[in-house]
């Protein structure tokens, strides 16, 4: 426990550089805050022009998925800054390496990868999707209680977690390629379809994002509770984050030794 | 008490053959044929605590597998290694608290910042006490002049500048061995100069264990006791550097400064054991080998004919005496 404190707190340190690394360059971070707005800008139109064409999915209203929508962006804007270093490992470790300097660190590997993550204007996500789970639980006349707040706080993070350990699990390929970025990147796109109610889906995909990858234990399940559509599936969301989690760095261990007995 | 112990260490890499030509990259895409090659060899050796080893070899001659292996970045074929107690592949995190290495040009510093930021992220992670890291911080800024450049940034360092601050990062948290690859690789003389002052100095002050491969043998014959001499991927010299010069060294070379000399000394003197090859009005220069001959007998000899003012020894370079071991091993 001592020494996930001190990794925790190590990956917070790595996390500041990085931030002070960023913030050198001004101009990369406002042209980097308007594409977020401009991706965000794109998926709000589409969610319009649907609702402009039918006035429930799945029994959902408008305003019931723009607040899925809106918890959705809250776990994507912290995964998107947090574990963005994952990207890195084929293209950047891997290529020039310096994998072997992390590697030489008094820290787990991935303490170091995730902890460099850059990407600080994937926050502008976050806090669009604070502004539209706030803006839509008041058009819902949804109480926000104390426990609400707290609820709603913890499984966003829960939520992230769950996403940056498949995508964790996703950069053990950069150990065979460099182009590990794209196969985190097309199995992260799949996410897409946990933006809607799943009982829009066939079944192939309801246990794609259910089971295999289950992306809906993110933003889908707890945007139920928070309607009152399904109480209990919420609570295995951490379950599942846990379990996501010992597999992930079980296999990523599995894979680095292999990787340094090949020696490549 | 050895700290660092190798027993019959090998590896073997499985590397893909490369054909020629395009169509030979396609081949290679599909059906890559693979050749397997011993990097290292069946190797021994045993380092003491405190002991300044100079790692070194040809190019491909293994030295960096074998760095690796100690480091823990790659697991052995077969062999055994304990470093301090450990066995590195095995608790490489553990292992890595205990030593520091420095990879040729790579920087294990932030780049993008200032200097001493990297030294305040290093010591959260080696968690190195405050009190220590101030006495570290303070000695290697005077040993390795860091004053102005902590507040800098990395990347607007020059090499040497740069290396020196690396040089410092490896030392902060008290290694109990270093391994150095190429440290001294594009630097001026007086960098060099300055990093080997450091490591001898660090060396006799807190015991560190130094391992260093490096192609410039000046900083061996400098900063080391010992020499490992590796050749495809084996060891044909483990031992002191001075009989590493004895043993291979050919010749030492002695300049003799005379005064009322004959026209000709070459004429009168006649010896086996040694040879005058050049001479000037009030100079001998003289070639002889260590084990035949000494330098008094020499100049019981000369001074029959002149009077000997001074004299100037000469060594043959760990370079000089290299080349010649190479030549002879490729010839066999």
């Amino acid at each position: 426990m001592k020494q996930v404190l001190h990794n925790i707190s190590l990956y917070l340190s790595f996390l500041k550089i990085s931030l002070k690394e960023i913030l050198i360059y001004r101009v990369d971070c406002i042209v980097g805050i308007f594409s977020e707005l401009v991706v965000e800008g794109v998926s709000l139109i589409f969610i319009f022009i649907v609702f402009r064409n039918t006035d429930n999915l799945a029994g959902w209203n408008f305003q019931q998925i723009l607040l899925l929508y809106g918890v959705t962006r809250i776990s994507l804007g912290i995964v998107g800054y947090c574990f963005d270093g994952l990207y890195d490992i084929g293209p950047k470790y891997m290529r020039n390496g310096d994998f072997d300097k992390i590697l030489l660190r008094p820290v787990h590997p991935l303490v170091s990868i995730i902890g460099a993550s850059k990407e600080f204007v994937a926050l502008t996500d976050f806090f669009i999707g604070i502004g539209i789970t706030i803006y839509m639980l008041i058009q819902l006349a949804i109480p926000i209680t104390f426990l609400l707040i707290f609820k709603i706080v913890f499984f966003s993070i829960v939520g992230a977690l769950i996403i940056g350990a498949i995508n964790t699990i996703f950069s053990i390929s950069s150990f065979w390629t460099y182009r590990s970025n794209e196969v985190i990147w097309s199995f992260y796109r799949i996410y897409t379809f946990a933006q809607y109610p799943i009982d829009i889906y066939n079944a192939f995909i309801k246990i794609i994002i259910t089971v295999i990858l289950p992306f809906a234990f993110v933003a889908y399940y707890p945007t139920m509770e928070y309607l009152g559509f399904n109480k209990y599936m919420i609570y295995l969301s951490p379950v599942v984050a846990i379990v996501l989690w010992i597999i992930a760095i079980k296999l990523w261990n599995l894979a680095l030794n292999k990787y340094r007995s090949t020696g490549t | 008490m050895s700290i660092i112990k190798v027993e019959n260490l090998k590896k073997e890499y499985k590397i893909i053959e490369k054909q020629n030509g395009l169509f030979g990259y396609f081949k290679n895409l599909i059906k890559p044929q693979y050749r397997e090659i011993t990097a290292v060899n069946n190797i021994n050796f045993e380092i003491k605590k405190g002991e300044l080893v100079g790692y070194i070899g040809e190019n491909g001659a293994g030295k960096s597998t074998t760095i690796k292996m100690l480091t823990g970045l790659l697991t052995p074929t077969s062999g055994k290694i304990i470093v301090d107690g450990i066995v590195p592949n095995e608790k490489r995190i553990q292992n890595n608290r205990n030593i520091g290495a420095v990879f040729g040009q790579k920087t294990q510093l932030w780049w993008d910042l200032p200097v001493i930021e990297s030294f305040r992220l290093i010591k959260k992670m080696f968690r190195i006490p405050e009190n220590e890291y101030r006495k570290n911080l303070k000695n290697f800024t005077d040993i390795l002049n860091l004053e102005e450049l902590l507040e800098k940034q990395v990347k607007n360092l020059s090499l040497g500048q740069k290396m020196r601050c690396e040089i410092a990062a490896t030392f902060l948290h008290n290694p109990k061995i270093v391994y150095l690859d190429e440290p001294t690789i594009g630097l001026d003389v007086f960098v060099k100069e300055n990093i080997r002052k450091f490591i001898k100095e660090i060396n006799k002050e807190k015991e560190t264990t130094v391992i260093l491969t490096t192609h410039d043998l000046k900083d061996i014959e400098d900063v080391c006791d010992r020499i490992i001499l590796l050749d495809r991927g084996q060891i044909i010299y483990d031992g002191s550097k001075q009989s590493f010069k004895d043993a291979y060294g050919k010749y030492t070379l002695a300049e003799l400064i005379v005064s009322s000399k004959p026209v000709n000394c070459k004429e009168f003197v006649h010896s086996d054991s040694f040879e005058i090859i050049e001479e000037t009005e009030n100079k001998i220069k003289i070639k002889f080998k260590h084990l035949e001959t000494t330098i008094v007998n020499i100049m019981n000899e000369i001074s029959k004919y002149c009077i000997i003012d001074d004299i100037h020894m000469k060594e043959a370079e760990l370079e000089e005496i290299l080349k010649e071991i190479y030549k002879g091993a490729y010839k066999k």
